[in-house]
């Protein structure tokens, strides 16, 4: 009896200490979630912030900015750093109507996924107004941040460029001045290529080799998206006979930027394709005139074409602080905005009105961009829905064209099925 | 005895949490897999609808999966024949007696103890032809040679494999060690007596001691081989194509970059009964083995 007393005792203990626990928590769950949105009755934050730079160093002194200029206080939440993990994140936040994250900045890949959702917010009537649009990439805003009713979801936070790399030194010892032609490229190629060297290098792993495809396929005055198209299968064939000739080099089917940008700093490769303004060239004190530095895109049919990217600032549908974002959004898109993430994260304005007047001319990339932006038919690449799938499909298949395991009609007639399925 | 029986419902109240606790870290993930896997859920295109058995039917139709699951069998298999074989090997040299013994024990151990991510990406670049460590290494002795590991099909697969057996042999080893510590090396002195040679011995004696042991570390050893994903996601994507692309990685790919649920949940409940299977002939040989 009393062995029994004592295990009731026990388990009354056990079951209110833990139902105890249970409400603790509740009330701490609770008072933290109210920390967040309120403070002495009012509101804490105008809105909430969705960012992948908040790992920037300068990231305080650009948010303190945009606080100061729009009088807004903003709650930020750093995105995941890890590509995946944060696509599933956004993805769930966004595709369950969670109203916790007002403005989230995403990339093209899930731009293309989510543009026709209906899961981000028009933004013509409010932020994307017909004042500014036109000084932003107009190929960049009809390929991926337009709605199939005509509706612009995002504001491009910056313009990158997949630019168009030579190594001045390799062009000097083979007195090649300039690459404007499919002719020039070609008799580039033919000079550098020896010895271990090739005059064009890339990186043709699976899911990275769809930039340089479609980057050709563009060059060739061919749709990406349309293989029917004889400019599609003669771009295919020009990097086919690329390889066979010696000109790049197979090995690049396993590699990523990095062995890629390792190659072209160590004098393997006479030119290439890449984002950004040259950082890891920059790290191995290549970056420079007399060494590697971005050149004018070769015109191998009518027109210049080039790729720009961006991440774009996006208004969550299910938003509760639509104003404040709206708010936000037009502080991102305006000069002061651009100013601001240009200064804090050497962003590149996205508006060519903006980066005439912002960037110093000192800035190396401030000519070759312009130059970009006036010369070029600056579109952004082409994405479908199921944007991962389709770009891993499309590598798949260039690797085994490119080895020589398929044909180049098999080839086409694969990724015409693949623009079909993940459509 | 009465008493004891009015109590047990205490005893079930203490253990609650527990069981509540696996209950939805364990039985509910696997029950709402099950569920999801008949299920065509497609987040990006926003489709969520009963699908029955279609998931089942279209992973033999994938190519891709096709692809994944022959190099998933061809990994496991020559992986852990290799783990077997020099797992033994190593483990007999780690048992002589020579100085720097147990210094040997411990640096063996390091590559285990190194996140596969890490080795993964170390990997990408010991077997770039250009910069890697393993064709200048061969250098040394063929000073012509070349070759790009990562890009043929047969190459790739043989450099995940090496890698994967870099990781996780020595750990292996060390587990077979500590069987072979517990024979008596009276046994061997006896053997010695009656004539018996060093084949003899390892043969007659060494390897039937230890072969409950190893057939013990085959289950934990073959099934990670089976879940493995990160070695691959950092090393090659599964590539060149999808031919080294590992069965855990495909369903990550489905699950996390290509958010098809359902197809993802097919899949997982597709290597959850292949576990299932391989562990009971598993313990099934090992119950024999011991008869």
């Amino acid at each position: 009896m009393k062995k029994k007393m004592i295990s009731i005792l026990l388990m009354a203990a056990f079951v209110c200490s833990a139902l105890i626990g249970c409400g603790n928590n509740g009330d701490s769950d609770q008072s933290s979630t109210d920390a967040v949105t309120n403070k002495g009755g009012n509101k804490e934050y105008d809105l909430t912030l969705y960012t992948v730079n908040s790992t920037d160093a300068d990231f305080g002194d650009w948010l303190a900015n945009v606080e100061g200029a729009t009088g807004l206080k903003i709650n930020v939440i750093a995105a995941p750093t890890d590509t995946d993990t944060r696509q599933q994140k956004i993805t769930t936040i966004l595709s369950t109507g969670d109203s916790s994250v007002d403005v989230l900045e995403i990339n093209d890949e899930m731009s293309a996924s989510f543009k026709n959702s209906g899961w981000l917010e028009g933004l013509n009537d409010t932020v994307m107004t017909e004042d500014i649009r036109g000084e932003f990439p107009q190929g960049y805003i009809e390929d991926m941040i337009t709605d199939k009713n005509g509706q612009i979801v995002g504001v491009p936070g910056y313009s990158g460029y997949l630019a168009f790399w030579v190594n001045q030194e390799i062009m000097d010892e083979v007195g090649i001045s300039a690459i404007e032609t499919k002719e020039d490229f070609v008799e580039y190629m033919e000079a550098v290529s020896t010895d271990g060297r090739y005059g064009y290098g890339g990186s043709w792993e699976k899911t990275y080799a769809f930039n340089e495809m479609a980057q050709f396929v563009n060059m060739f005055g061919g749709d990406y998206l349309d293989w029917s198209n004889p400019a599609n299968r003669e771009a295919m064939e020009f990097l086919h006979e690329m390889v066979v000739k010696g000109y790049t080099s197979l090995d690049q089917i396993a590699d990523k930027y990095e062995q890629m940008n390792s190659k072209f700093n160590d004098g393997k490769y006479g030119s290439l394709f890449m984002w950004g303004l040259g950082t890891d060239y920059a790290k191995a004190g290549m970056l420079g005139d007399d060494k590697i530095h971005m050149a004018m895109v070769p015109q191998f049919s009518e027109q210049k074409y080039i790729f720009t990217d961006s991440w774009s600032y996006v208004l969550n549908t299910a938003s509760k602080n639509k104003d404040a974002a709206v708010k936000f959004l037009q502080y991102m898109a305006s000069e002061e905005g651009m100013k601001a993430s240009y200064e804090a994260f050497d962003r590149y304005p996205a508006r060519k009105d903006v980066a005439e007047k912002v960037v110093p001319d000192t800035d190396p990339s401030k000519a070759i961009y312009s130059r970009y932006a006036n010369e070029c038919v600056v579109k952004g690449r082409p994405m479908l829905p199921q944007t991962m799938e389709f770009i891993s499909a499309m590598g798949t298949i260039f690797q085994s064209y490119i080895k020589g395991e398929i044909t180049i009609d098999d080839f086409c007639a694969k990724a015409q099925e693949y623009v079909e399925t993940y459509n | 005895m009465i008493q004891k029986k009015s109590l047990q419902w205490i005893a079930w109240v203490l253990i609650m949490p527990v069981l509540v606790l696996r209950g939805f870290t364990t039985i509910y993930p696997i029950v709402k897999t099950v569920l999801n896997s008949f299920f065509d859920i497609r987040i990006l295109s926003g489709v969520n609808e009963f699908a029955g058995l279609s998931n089942y039917i279209n992973i033999f139709k994938d190519q891709k999966v096709i692809t994944t699951l022959k190099f998933t069998a061809i990994f496991v298999v020559v992986s852990m024949l290799f783990h077997i074989v020099f797992g033994i090997g190593l483990a007999l040299i780690l048992n002589m007696k020579f100085k720097g013994r147990r210094f040997l024990r411990t640096i063996v151990l390091i590559p285990w103890a190194m996140p596969s991510v890490v080795i993964g990406m170390a990997g990408k670049w010991a077997f770039n032809n250009d910069y890697g460590l393993i064709n200048d290494f061969i250098r040394r002795f063929f000073p012509d040679f070349q070759l790009s590991w990562l890009i043929n099909t047969g190459s790739a697969r043989a450099a995940v494999i090496a890698l994967d057996l870099w990781k996780d042999l020595p750990f292996f080893a060390i587990l077979v060690l500590s069987g072979l510590q517990f024979i008596s090396g009276d046994i061997y002195e006896a053997a010695k007596v009656d004539g018996a040679d060093w084949f003899q011995s390892f043969f007659r004696i060494t390897l039937p001691l230890i072969m409950r042991n190893v057939l013990t570390l085959c289950i934990p050893f073959t099934l990670w081989r089976l879940t493995s994903f990160d070695l691959v996601y950092s090393m090659t994507s599964g590539g060149p194509g999808e031919d080294t692309s590992l069965i855990a990685y495909r369903i990550t790919m489905e699950a996390f970059t290509n958010l098809n649920v359902g197809y993802a949940a097919a899949l997982a409940v597709l290597l959850f009964l292949v576990m299932g299977i391989f562990s009971w002939v598993n313990m099934r040989f090992m119950s024999r083995f011991e008869n």
